[in-house]
């Protein structure tokens, strides 16, 4: 009998990896190979065009007096310190709003504010694009009817960052709103029944019941809002390019700029290892900071 | 029997899966029926595009050797990824377009065949000596120049008329008019915007007409730190400073669409921009002129252009090379095709432009023959660290409020360490 069931076992497990197989070769094909290979690029110096030159650790050296390059990556962060908290709280508050609708209208406005995430990232940015033109732009009309003077949004180097995280926020709000939504779909109803006999309501049981029993999704979507947002890249390369003066260059596109205008592939290729560098390690401190305390 | 009928099904997936990545290889090496293949790649669109492959279907029915297939790319990816990651393949096309802002890497790579062999007897000569002195490197003629994009002042007739402004003609007058015609809704003039090649193309001829340059004649030294630059940068950061050139324009800066739309007053573009103006933009009434002239200086105006390389080590160089010359250094109807119905350019070729002496008269294209033809400098061929130095001063001087006295000294290290490394 016992025999019988470890070999059931076996079974199971092998049917499992069976099924996981064409996903691990597709990862290590498309992931794996290239991260090493890009950290073996990282030594060289090559410009695609002629034969790699190995030089070591050269490009690193090069690396940390760039000063472009860590300004990026400074921008980098100040993209990550306002885009993650704000995605963060304004999805958990509209879940919440959702929640507390009416089947139907609450059917209704999570297809609305999911909506933007269907679009092509490319197309929501050419979008904002009118938006946000300084002259024709909607925005702009709406502050001149309101006595505000016109805006320069995307053209202006202190407000060009900030105009892009809404538009990412505007896409991805919806989103991650959903999965705040499922897990709250899943607390049950009891544990509110008990603490309104107990005069916790509204934000008192919000803040008691809802939230603490969402953590582990709030750390499933911080981790991966925060990865998102060091890789963000497409929305910026169709709005700003990087520019006005460089104020949107963030790690990423400075990492393409070097790559493919630049031609230097060793160098950005040695950006790219630190880059990863950073988010795992930022990856890491934040699974420890908000692990379960027991 | 359930594991393995699932073991199955997995493996059959994953062999569909791996087949389909494996079977896309394909570098244009095949013989067809005992021709030669070789690959053409480009970047042009539309009727561009049309007229590309409509030339390479008449080459191919003209004989029976070589066989010329043809494919065409989004611009943006072209020069970024596809035509430099095919090369680092190896699986470079035997036949590329070319831009002149990424000609020197390439150039410095080796990857560009000699053309010298295969011109046709006497057709070198024909052949502008400018146009042909860009591409030649050691001696060796790199690249086929095969059209010249000019660059000016386009306006709205109307709009000036109704503020009472007159055509500028220098500097001072260039930036009263601005002025005076940026209003809520109309920008005074648009200049390109985003940091690019195209942006330091457009303002190198504002340096060249007081006798400046970004590096000496020589090539060796950085001519960054000079009055001249300092000039010229504070000159074109103004507009922008002063909220008369937009920071973001509905069109492409490129776009001619930003002044046949009424969104400007002037914009300064290139003789590309005529085709769409009597097409798209036929309604509104505009003008054309030389770019206004520094105080004291000279005209001057800077010409571009694609031109097409053979790669050196291709397997066909003779062939790639053959068919470049039959295309645009032969028959001279050709290059006048390109230059005069397709698109609106100067063909690098003194009979060509003599055989369309009466379309170069027509229009405003009378304006950039008569009055800018002889002022052309072609584009300068800077490697890509130096194109992005120049275009990070520009930037600055336009968004960040500098000064070009603030940003010439930094940058003309940066540049004399790039001239330095070559």
């Amino acid at each position: 009998m016992k025999r019988r069931g470890n070999r059931k076992k076996r079974i199971e497990a092998l049917t499992a990896y069976g099924f996981l197989l064409p996903n691990l070769v597709g990862l290590t094909v498309f992931v794996f190979v290239p991260m090493v290979y890009a950290f073996y690029v990282s030594l060289n110096d090559w410009n695609l065009l002629t034969p790699k030159v190995f030089i070591g650790f050269d490009n690193y050296i090069q690396m940390s007096h760039d000063k472009d390059w860590w300004q990026a990556v400074g921008r980098t962060f100040k993209f990550t310190i306002i885009y993650v908290p704000s995605l963060f709280c304004l999805s958990l508050f509209f879940a919440a709003v959702c929640n507390s609708l009416s089947q139907r209208v609450e059917n209704v406005t999570r297809t609305l504010f999911l909506l933007p995430f269907a679009i092509t990232s490319v197309i929501s940015a050419a979008i904002w694009m009118f938006l946000y033109d300084p002259k024709d732009g909607i925005i702009n009309q709406f502050l001149n009817l309101v006595g505000i003077d016109a805006q320069q949004f995307l053209g202006s180097t202190s407000q060009a960052m900030i105009s892009i995280i809404v538009v990412v926020i505007w896409i991805n709000l919806g989103y991650n709103m959903m999965i705040f939504l499922a897990s709250m779909k899943e607390i049950p109803g009891e544990f509110y029944e008990a603490a309104k006999i107990d005069g916790a309501t509204g934000w008192k049981a919000f803040q008691h019941i809802t939230f603490p029993l969402l953590r582990e999704t709030s750390v499933f979507i911080l981790v991966v809002t925060t990865i998102g947002s060091f890789q963000v890249f497409d929305q910026i390369m169709v709005m700003t390019k990087g520019g006005p003066a460089n104020s949107t260059q963030v790690g990423v596109l400075y990492i393409y700029h070097q790559a493919f205008e630049v031609l230097n592939m060793g160098y950005a290729s040695a950006l790219s290892v630190v880059l990863f560098l950073i988010i795992f390690i930022l990856s890491l401190v934040q699974l420890r900071l908000t692990a379960k305390k027991d | 029997m359930k594991f393995w009928k699932s073991f199955v099904v997995m493996a059959m997936a994953l062999t569909l899966i791996l087949g389909g990545c494996s079977s896309s290889k394909s570098n244009g090496e095949a013989k067809d029926g005992g021709k030669v293949t070789v690959t053409f790649w480009d970047n042009h669109i539309d009727a561009e595009q049309k007229y590309l492959k409509d030339l390479v279907n008449e080459y191919n029915k003209s004989q029976d050797k070589v066989k010329v297939v043809y494919k065409g790319f989004n611009a943006n990816d072209y020069m970024t990824t596809k035509l430099p990651v095919a090369f680092a393949n190896n699986e470079g096309p035997d036949v590329f377009m070319i831009s002149p802002g990424d000609f020197t890497k390439y150039a410095n790579a080796g990857i560009m065949a000699d053309l010298n062999p295969y011109f046709p007897d006497g057709a070198k000569a024909d052949f502008q000596e400018a146009a042909i002195n860009a591409v030649t490197i050691d001696n060796k003629v790199l690249a086929l120049p095969f059209e010249s994009e000019l660059v000016g002042l386009y306006y709205n007739k109307k709009m000036l008329a109704d503020a009472g402004v007159e055509v500028p003609k220098t500097w001072d007058e260039l930036q009263a008019a601005a002025k005076k015609l940026t209003t809520d809704k109309v920008s005074g003039i648009v200049l390109p915007q985003e940091k690019d090649a195209y942006l330091n193309f457009i303002w190198y001829p504002f340096l060249w007409q007081q006798g400046g340059n970004v590096i000496s004649e020589d090539g060796k030294k950085s001519n960054f730190n000079s009055p001249e630059v300092v000039k010229a940068l504070d000159f074109w950061g103004s507009f922008f400073q002063k909220g008369y050139a937009p920071a973001k324009t509905p069109f492409g800066s490129s776009d001619i669409g930003n002044l046949g739309t009424g969104k400007t007053a002037m914009q300064v573009s290139g003789t590309w921009a005529i085709s769409a103006i009597e097409s798209k933009y036929s309604n509104m009434d505009i003008g054309l002129a030389p770019l206004p002239v520094s105080e004291g200086g000279q005209a001057k105006t800077v010409a571009g252009g694609w031109k097409l390389a053979a790669n050196a080590h291709g397997k066909h160089v003779k062939e790639a090379s053959d068919f470049i010359m039959w295309a645009f250094a032969e028959d001279p109807s050709r290059p006048l095709k390109w230059a005069t119905e397709v698109k609106f350019a100067y063909p690098a070729r003194n009979s060509v432009i003599e055989a369309g002496e009466e379309i170069y008269n027509k229009g405003l294209r009378k304006v950039f023959t008569d009055e800018m033809y002889d002022t052309l400098t072609p584009e300068p061929f800077y490697g890509p660290e130096i194109v992005d130095v120049v275009g990070d001063s520009l930037q600055k001087v336009m968004f960040s409020k500098a000064k070009g006295s603030d940003v010439v000294k930094e940058a003309d290290q940066k540049i004399q360490d790039a001239l330095d490394k070559q």
